[in-house]
């Protein structure tokens, strides 16, 4: 790096402020996963915060969509937008399922995986 | 965006849309590297979601950080993010007709990929040792380690082809038989492997 620095000297440091911004976001994704201090939904909603705003910095800035044309960049929205349709409809299906949000006597039986009917 | 006439705005919008020749603005390999990437990140997309039914019907969920070493974890994680940066300022020289540095940055990248999965291999070992396999655990949660198997298994194996795919770029920018397309191009691919990674950190080991 340092004989060849004034080739792309501002690509370089723009690079080198990418990287020390994903891993003050990776420590903060670990202090937020590794220490339970805060209460699970509020633990999920931050930590997806933290991934998306990573995965952000690193299209945009690692692999230059932030130069690429707009619908090429859209096209790369399109596996997270279909993710969380995905998500939404395996969401609804579990609900009954969750000990914590079961409704009692309503959700109908449900077979695991190891065969075990829940009720 | 209020000030520019109607004109303007079809002129823009032209551009983005109409295409002609090139209708996403790129090289033919470029957009055909995207394509796949976006096919791949459906898959993964795939096992994730798999993988969040699994662990919302299962009875219980062993604590990850508690069966796996947060500070290894911690260092893949360090050295894959790393690996990306060196493979973006390894892009930045070989479009800047620079096939020096660019073999060096290259060399580097290879190098964290590497490191990564010594410490994937060793967490694998670590983990069969303790008595996991792919339909059972010590644990008695048989999907925990499915998933872990699975997902670690398929990144894995991706880490895998992104460094025969650099060191084949690597040996040709040393040879100087190199273009700047075929370096970004990998590190197209190297760059989504890390967000890959990015994924499984937070959805397997920290939620």
């Amino acid at each position: 790096m340092a004989s060849h620095d004034h080739a792309h000297p501002a690509g370089y440091k723009q690079y080198f402020m990418t990287w020390l911004w994903l891993l003050i976001m990776t420590a903060a994704a670990l202090v937020i996963g590794y220490f339970h201090f805060l209460p699970e939904a509020i633990k999920a909603f931050l930590l997806v915060s933290i991934t998306l705003a990573k995965i952000f910095l690193i299209g945009s800035i690692f692999m230059h969509l932030k130069t690429e044309r707009i619908n090429l960049v859209m096209l790369t929205f399109s596996p997270l937008i279909l993710s969380i349709v995905l998500f939404f409809f395996t969401f609804g299906e579990t609900i009954g399922t969750n000990p914590t949000h079961q409704i009692q006597n309503q959700s109908p039986a449900f077979v695991m995986p190891t065969g075990e009917v829940k009720h | 965006m209020e000030s520019t006439s109607l004109a303007e705005q079809e002129r823009i919008l032209a551009s983005d849309w109409g295409g002609g020749k090139s209708p996403f603005g790129t090289s033919w390999s470029k957009f055909m590297m995207w394509i796949f990437i976006i096919s791949d990140a459906l898959t993964f997309a795939g096992f994730l979601i798999a993988y969040g039914f699994m662990r919302r019907v299962a009875p219980a969920w062993p604590e990850q950080m508690t069966v796996f070493s947060p500070l290894l974890i911690t260092f893949m994680t360090f050295v894959l993010i790393s690996s990306s940066a060196v493979m973006a300022m390894a892009v930045s020289a070989a479009r800047g007709g620079d096939p020096k540095s660019a073999t060096r940055f290259l060399g580097l990248t290879i190098l964290g990929g590497a490191i990564f999965l010594g410490c994937q291999a060793y967490e694998w070992v670590h983990f069969i040792q303790e008595g996991a396999t792919l339909t059972q655990n010590p644990w008695g949660v048989p999907q925990f380690s499915a998933a872990f198997f699975v997902i670690t298994g398929f990144h894995g194996f991706h880490v895998l082809s992104g460094l025969t795919i650099l060191a084949i770029v690597a040996l040709r920018a040393a040879m100087g038989k190199y273009s700047g397309d075929s370096v970004e191009n990998a590190g197209l691919y190297w760059h989504f492997v890390d967000v890959v990674w990015v994924f499984v950190f937070a959805f397997f080991y920290l939620l």
